[in-house]
């Protein structure tokens, strides 16, 4: 079980200068995949931070399965834009610190670890430093680092925004098929609308500082009943006349907001 | 050993080769330079074979050596063990920061080899006064490089073993302490130079063995050749130090790119 809720959430930095978020109400359920999409300083990494409990909201309640969000923990697992792997550890090291954290038995932790190597095809790499791995493969390590914790719920902020096109589109592909095939509760930050609607079964779409939710679309009976998982490759999905228009209608959405910059 | 590297060494050698021939032709060939200023290659030779063989000073080269050696790393080594460890300390609780810094505030600007004259009062002119005042004037840059590492730490990377629900302990040994190491390093590289210009300025001062002793014999002596043996012999020590540490460095950051270059 993990929902999400942000109830009247407000956010303000340093003493009353900056209010980055104002009256955030969100509710997703369990197992449901939601996209944040907002011009860039609108607080959508500040909403992640605070269900990750790096932050704490300055009125209104961030609850997590019903439960105050007090502290970090691995029930929320977070992927972040610049994957912040250890660098000093190996591939495999990585991904077992937080298994080690739990206390698990050295033969569950090697089956866990296999699982998500084989899951994020790194078994040949399970060796090697950060360093020796292109960016795309970083942020796979970093995509396994998180799901081997089997959080309640994953937390990504702009997980793909450093990768190059290609292996953005590869990453957009696999993580759709991991979250149709092991899915949990997501909450994922992005400024690339075609990213959201093809990932989310909602996009919330948020104004500028001081960000508010704007609107939530719900993309997942389309995708049901347009059965847009039938396609393997996104660009096939991204030619959909159902997709366009979900697309267009976000567009023209953030194109009202002021300071959105294209992607 | 690459192209590159090849070439430097070529041009190393040729450079100490047009030294040493500068050095022969300005004492024996000419007499430029009078061998009551600076020993020629052959007093030099001299010189290193009485302390080699005979002894100077009490003790022979090696035993001068070696005593210095140890001397520098028991001080580098107490330096480090204490230094780093506070160092981590403040750069990851504000509050001990708060309170070590005043202290240190005080005591970083008195130069270390001020601390010699005290040393000596407290301890007299034996082992303990030397390593205490190394162990004064290493500390310093260790203490100061690992606290910059501490807090030059990215924060994603902190946040990352947070949410992984790393505890206290392994927090600092297999997050805090790896990610500072390279500034770790740096420290331990500063502290080991002040380890050498400490241990001679304190065996020259008040000494009974040593290398500093011996330059401090030689030049009550009025000997140019075994002062320059001394000086050679200081040089190849910490030379030789210095490339142990940059071994160890290059296995412990293997992971870290900016470390290979
Ligand atoms: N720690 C902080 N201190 C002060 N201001 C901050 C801090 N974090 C974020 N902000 C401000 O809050 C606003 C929202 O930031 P952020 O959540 O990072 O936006 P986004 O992820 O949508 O680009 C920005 O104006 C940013 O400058
Ligand atoms: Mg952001």
């Amino acid at each position: 079980m993990g929902s999400i809720s942000f109830r009247n959430v407000d956010k303000t930095f340093g003493a009353g200068a900056i209010k980055a978020l104002e009256g955030i109400n969100l509710e997703i359920a369990d197992k449901e995949f939601v996209a944040i999409v907002g011009p860039s300083g609108c607080g959508k990494t500040t909403c992640l931070r605070m269900v990750a409990g790096f932050e704490a909201a300055s009125s209104g309640d961030v609850l997590v399965n019903g439960k105050a969000v007090t502290a970090p923990g691995p029930d929320r697992a977070v992927v972040f834009q610049q994957f912040a792997l250890f660098p000093w550890k190996t591939v495999r090291e990585n991904i077992d610190l937080g298994l080690r954290n739990k206390n698990l038995p050295a033969a569950a932790r090697e089956e866990a670890i296999a699982g998500a190597l084989r899951l994020m095809s790194l078994e040949s790499h399970a060796d090697a430093f950060p360093h020796q791995l292109s960016g795309g493969m970083q942020q796979r390590v970093a995509i396994a680092r998180a799901y081997v914790l089997d959080p309640v719920v994953l937390l990504m902020d702009e997980p793909f925004g450093a990768l190059d096109a290609q292996t953005r589109v590869v990453m957009q592909e696999e993580l759709v098929r991991l979250a149709r095939r092991n899915p949990r509760t997501v909450l994922f930050i992005t400024h690339a609308v075609e990213e959201a609607v093809y990932l989310a079964d909602r996009v919330a779409i948020m104004t500028r500082r001081p960000g508010r939710i704007k609107e939530v679309l719900d993309i997942r009976t389309v995708r049901q009943s347009e059965n847009w998982d039938s396609h393997p490759k996104i660009e096939d999905v991204m030619d959909l006349e159902s997709f366009v228009h979900l697309r267009t209608h976000i567009w023209k959405s953030l194109r009202e907001e002021k300071g959105f910059r294209d992607v | 050993m690459t192209l590159a590297g090849k070439r430097k060494a070529v041009i190393g050698l040729t450079t100490l080769g047009g030294v040493i021939a500068l050095w022969f032709l300005t004492t024996a060939v000419t007499g430029l330079v009078s061998g009551a200023r600076f020993p020629s290659p052959a007093e030099f030779w001299t010189s290193l074979s009485q302390i080699s063989g005979r002894g100077y000073a009490g003790a022979t080269l090696l035993s001068h050596a070696l005593h210095s050696l140890k001397l520098v790393a028991m001080g580098f080594a107490v330096a480090v063990l204490t230094g780093v460890p506070l160092g981590l300390w403040m750069g990851w609780s504000r509050r001990v920061e708060a309170f070590v810094n005043p202290v240190f505030l005080i005591i970083r600007p008195i130069p270390p080899l001020a601390w010699i004259p005290l040393a000596i009062l407290w301890l007299g002119l034996g082992d303990a006064a030397k390593i205490m005042v190394i162990w004064f004037s290493a500390f310093v840059p260790s203490v100061i490089n690992a606290f910059t590492g501490v807090r030059n730490i990215d924060r994603p990377v902190l946040e990352a073993a947070r949410m992984l629900g790393t505890p206290r302990w392994r927090m600092v040994r297999e997050v805090i302490a790896p990610a500072a190491s390279p500034m770790i390093f740096t420290g331990l590289r500063l502290s080991l130079q002040a380890s050498w210009t400490t241990l001679v300025a304190a065996e020259l001062v008040g000494a009974l063995v040593g290398v500093g002793f011996v330059l401090n014999m030689a030049q009550q002596d009025i000997y140019p050749g075994m002062i320059l043996v001394g000086m050679l012999t200081v040089g190849v020590l910490g030379w030789a130090t210095t490339v142990i540490l940059a071994w160890i460095e290059r296995r412990a950051l293997a992971w870290n790119v900016a470390a290979r270059d």
